[in-house]
């Protein structure tokens, strides 16, 4: 009698589980419960010291590729990043190969740069969404300006002040490529690996094990991975933001997933062997 | 095919030689193949037209969705044309802008956040223990997800913390969980990215030598 009743947790209607998710990730939304996050990812930290070495004036090239489907995970790390690149008065790049990603960094741009007082093709310059990437990161191997000619709001961009004395990869200091796609994998194969340079790349928490192997070997010059890597990038340049935020929401959710996975398994123990 | 091979040997033999009229070569195809991908992307949307566009015109199963491809067409594009592309102007949102915001990005951020109440409700239904493998399957999972939150991290230390007390050596989940990424889950990630890279070398090497011509439409 109590087996059956246990048998029939298994055909639980589905909507149960949907109506307890959403409880689990809308109560801590509304009402955030602060959870601390204590440690710092190794991968995460990398990026951060590759950044803040750098020295004044610097240029750093970003290829913020994801749309809104993975804005959550990648739009709170982009915008700590680049927050990071302004307060250590880094020239800035912005590249993108996804087309979807063009508003999101006109929403990044339209308020980091003004609590650093930077200037529009002076301390930053966006280029526009181009389709194909393989063609476009090798061209911009020996000239960027072969196909490049104009930003994305069509000035030109060879007389721009953040672009003197760039014109390939070779004076570039740092490349980072925030990604919920493969993007990442033809920056470190195209670029980082044949013409030297520091790449580094944040990515969705699903995708980041798969890049174990380019980590180790340094071909990755670190990781920040899903909306836990944003919170620990928040947290080293001490400026909390929807990473942080986020991190209530997604403590609750995975223990869910975790809790349901325990107590079907108990049942079906319980349910086979006594 | 002679065009294929050709092409195919310069690019390959470019990419080693650092030259400048290899480099120069590179840059023309290069460009070529962004004229080409620009056709490509024009070529996809009359197909995907046509295909929707004949569902509406036989009232095929659901043909009714098929309405919604061109009324978000229009919706994304309308918007494009009038705004010259831009999305933004002296920090006022355009038409593109709302529509990118209010249209796409409230869509896309639905679609990708309805799988979370999918992937929750299958780990309850499907994900059992039946054999040792899936168990080993179950505790990697169970230490990743645990590790992978900051209340998981307290969990782990609450639950284990006694072991420093005894003398004995406390690993943090954080720990367990850079030795499962670091050992087998690379490890796996390895040898699949080596298998893929050998067929992918394999597989072009078969289209430069002329043995493999699907793309040409023979088997």
């Amino acid at each position: 009698m109590f087996k059956e009743q246990l048998q029939k947790f298994f055909k639980i209607d589905r909507r149960w589980i949907f109506l307890l998710l959403a409880i689990v990730l809308f109560a801590p939304i509304i009402k955030p419960i602060g959870l601390p996050n204590k440690t710092i990812a190794e991968a995460t930290q990398r990026v951060y010291d590759n950044i803040d070495k750098l020295p004044a004036g610097s240029f750093v090239l970003f290829s913020l590729d994801y749309d809104p489907s993975t804005r959550p995970e990648l739009h709170p790390m982009a915008t700590a990043l680049l927050r990071h690149a302004f307060s250590k008065n880094l020239r800035v790049g912005v590249v993108t190969y996804i087309a979807g990603s063009t508003g999101l960094i006109e929403d990044i741009f339209a308020k980091v740069p003004k609590e650093y007082n930077k200037v529009d093709g002076v301390d930053y310059v966006i280029f526009p969404y181009m389709p194909n990437i393989l063609a476009t990161i090798t061209q911009m191997s020996s000239d960027l300006y072969g196909i490049y000619s104009k930003d994305r709001n069509g000035a030109d961009i060879r007389t721009m002040p953040v672009l003197k004395g760039v014109k390939s990869y070779k004076d570039m200091s740092f490349i980072v490529c925030v990604t919920g796609t493969a993007i990442l994998d033809y920056w470190v194969a195209y670029v980082g690996d044949k013409y030297s340079v520091p790449v580094a790349g944040g990515v969705t928490a699903i995708s980041q094990p798969g890049y174990g192997p380019y980590l180790q070997t340094n071909q990755l010059k670190g990781l920040i991975g899903g909306m836990k890597g944003a919170a620990e990038y928040e947290s080293l340049i001490k400026q909390p933001g929807k990473g942080t935020s986020g991190i209530d929401a997604l403590n609750l959710a995975h223990l869910l997933v975790l809790a349901l996975i325990l107590i079907s398994n108990l049942i079906l123990l319980y349910v086979k062997y006594f | 095919m002679a065009i294929v091979f050709v092409t195919g040997v310069l690019t390959l033999v470019s990419y080693y030689v650092p030259h400048k009229t290899s480099v120069d070569y590179i840059e023309t195809m290069n460009k070529w193949e962004n004229v080409v991908a620009a056709f490509a992307f024009l070529l996809g949307l009359i197909s995907l037209f046509f295909s929707h566009y004949n569902k509406i015109a036989r009232k095929a199963d659901g043909w009714g969705y098929s309405l919604f491809v061109f009324i978000g067409f229009l919706a994304m594009v309308l918007p494009s044309y009038f705004s010259g592309g831009k999305q933004m102007v002296d920090g006022v949102l355009t038409p593109l802008g709302w529509s990118y915001k209010f249209i796409y990005t409230a869509l896309s951020g639905t679609m990708f956040a309805v799988l979370a109440f999918y992937i929750v409700s299958t780990a309850y239904r499907s994900f059992r223990i039946k054999s040792l493998q899936a168990f080993v399957l179950f505790i990697a999972a169970f230490v990743l997800i645990l590790g992978k939150v900051p209340l998981g991290q307290m969990i782990w230390d609450s639950a284990l913390g006694w072991t420093s007390r005894l003398g004995w050596v406390h690993n943090h989940v954080s720990d367990v969980i850079e030795w499962i990424m670091e050992v087998p889950a690379v490890a796996g990630k390895r040898g699949i990215m080596i298998g893929i890279s050998i067929g992918a070398i394999v597989t072009s090497l078969k289209i430069i030598f002329g043995i493999e011509k699907q793309y040409m439409g023979k088997d």
